[in-house]
């Protein structure tokens, strides 16, 4: 007889109402991830969808920044709550357990961290949930694509070289893990952007999204309306209705 | 109470282990806490039986035992226990026992300071054991 872990015994019932699970992926830092990921929650919410973010960057959580909340600690009603955080948005984090203090976590205390997040936290309504994944490829991604029924990425690069070359070796991991990648969203765009899409042609990925930059989204941080409205909430709107999440 | 949602797990990886096995097959199921977490474990064992009543097992099935929680030090190799961890605040206490990995955001090594420690046991709840009636079909 075969004893597991009881946690990952409850993964699936946890995430059971939800239709879809996007991780918002690149190996690189300092892409704009969050931002995707957290103007990509606003969007669909005021498009009238129900909506968890589940930000799994335990060095560096930032969704609730983005958003202007404060971290505390969350409600428990058989399990814990997710933090309400904009009309139709929910939010989980290591933020509301540590704070603005620092988490230095050794590989395997990840994987638990992530494990008991997935197994103790009731999204309720949610009907989609995004990742805001942390940068690099690690326990993150290799839990979540063993966890995560029918788990989905969104992977984000910039047009830059050295982005490109770092976010063709994720494809290539999540190709082998068999997450499905429906885009690669260039992030950051002020042109050409064709270093991505011969990134994506490569990686057979059928979609490209163009998120221009937009020097407007600094002084956005901490209020959904002004994040929701930006260029880039608007790219993205665009962009979550053609993937069929709105 | 996110005891609940930690019973519901064991209740779904027992089910989960015993399989298609005949549900009189099983005896009992061997839980561990690990103090670090400060499960409530009035709660827990309520939850637990509450989810089993919902299922064909006997009732009774569960034996809870505790792990003291033991810290060790990478930098100076002094392992210490929970109660050296002085100075923790009930909001601290709070997020350990919602998210154990915490403890790293507040405990430090009481011996050099460092934040370069493991934690070696006693951190949340596990199954150890499951015992099975000795006979055809259940083993």
């Amino acid at each position: 007889m075969r004893l597991t872990d009881p946690r990952t015994a409850v993964v699936a019932k946890r995430l059971a109402g939800i239709q879809r699970v996007i991780a918002f992926s690149s190996a690189k830092g300092g892409v704009g991830k969050t931002m995707c990921t957290v103007v990509s929650a606003l969007v669909l919410a005021r498009g009238g969808r129900r909506v968890g973010i589940l930000d799994l960057d335990m060095q560096g959580a930032s969704a609730h920044l983005f958003l202007g909340t404060r971290p505390r600690l969350p409600e428990e009603k058989h399990g814990i709550l997710p933090l309400p955080v904009a009309d139709g948005v929910s939010l989980m984090s290591v933020a509301p357990f540590t704070g603005e203090r620092g988490l230095l976590l050794r590989g395997a205390e990840v994987s638990d961290a992530i494990l008991e997040l997935l197994a103790v936290t009731m999204w309720g309504p949610a009907e989609l949930l995004l990742i805001d994944m942390p940068p690099g490829m690690g326990e993150e991604i290799l839990d979540l694509s063993r966890l995560v029924p029918r788990l989905e990425a969104l992977v984000v690069s910039t047009p830059a070289v050295v982005s490109v070359s770092v976010v063709e070796r994720l494809l290539s991991v999540l190709r082998e893990l068999h997450v499905s990648v429906p885009a690669v969203i260039a992030n950051m765009v002020q042109g050409d952007t064709g270093r991505v899409r011969d990134l994506a042609r490569r990686a057979g990925v059928a979609r490209v999204v163009e998120v221009p930059h937009d020097p407007s989204i600094e002084a956005a941080i901490g209020s959904a309306d002004a994040l929701a409205s930006s260029a880039a909430g608007i790219a993205l709107e665009k962009a979550m209705a053609s993937l069929g999440y709105l | 109470m996110h005891e609940w949602a930690l019973a519901d797990a064991v209740v779904e990886a027992t089910a989960a282990a015993m399989g298609s096995r005949d549900p009189s097959c099983l005896r009992g199921v061997t839980v561990l806490i690990g103090e670090l977490q400060a499960i409530d474990r009035e709660i827990f064992s309520f939850a637990l039986e509450t989810l089993l009543s919902e299922r064909p097992y006997s009732r009774g099935i569960f034996h809870l035992e505790t792990e003291k929680a033991t810290f060790g030090c990478e930098k100076c190799q002094r392992e210490w226990d929970l109660e050296e961890s002085r100075g923790l605040t009930d909001e601290e206490r709070e997020a350990i026992h919602f998210l154990p990995e915490s403890a790293h955001a507040f405990i430090r090594c009481p011996a050099c300071g460092s934040p370069d420690y493991r934690l070696k046991k006693g951190r949340g709840v596990s199954i150890t054991s499951l015992e099975v009636v000795n006979r055809e079909g259940c083993v």
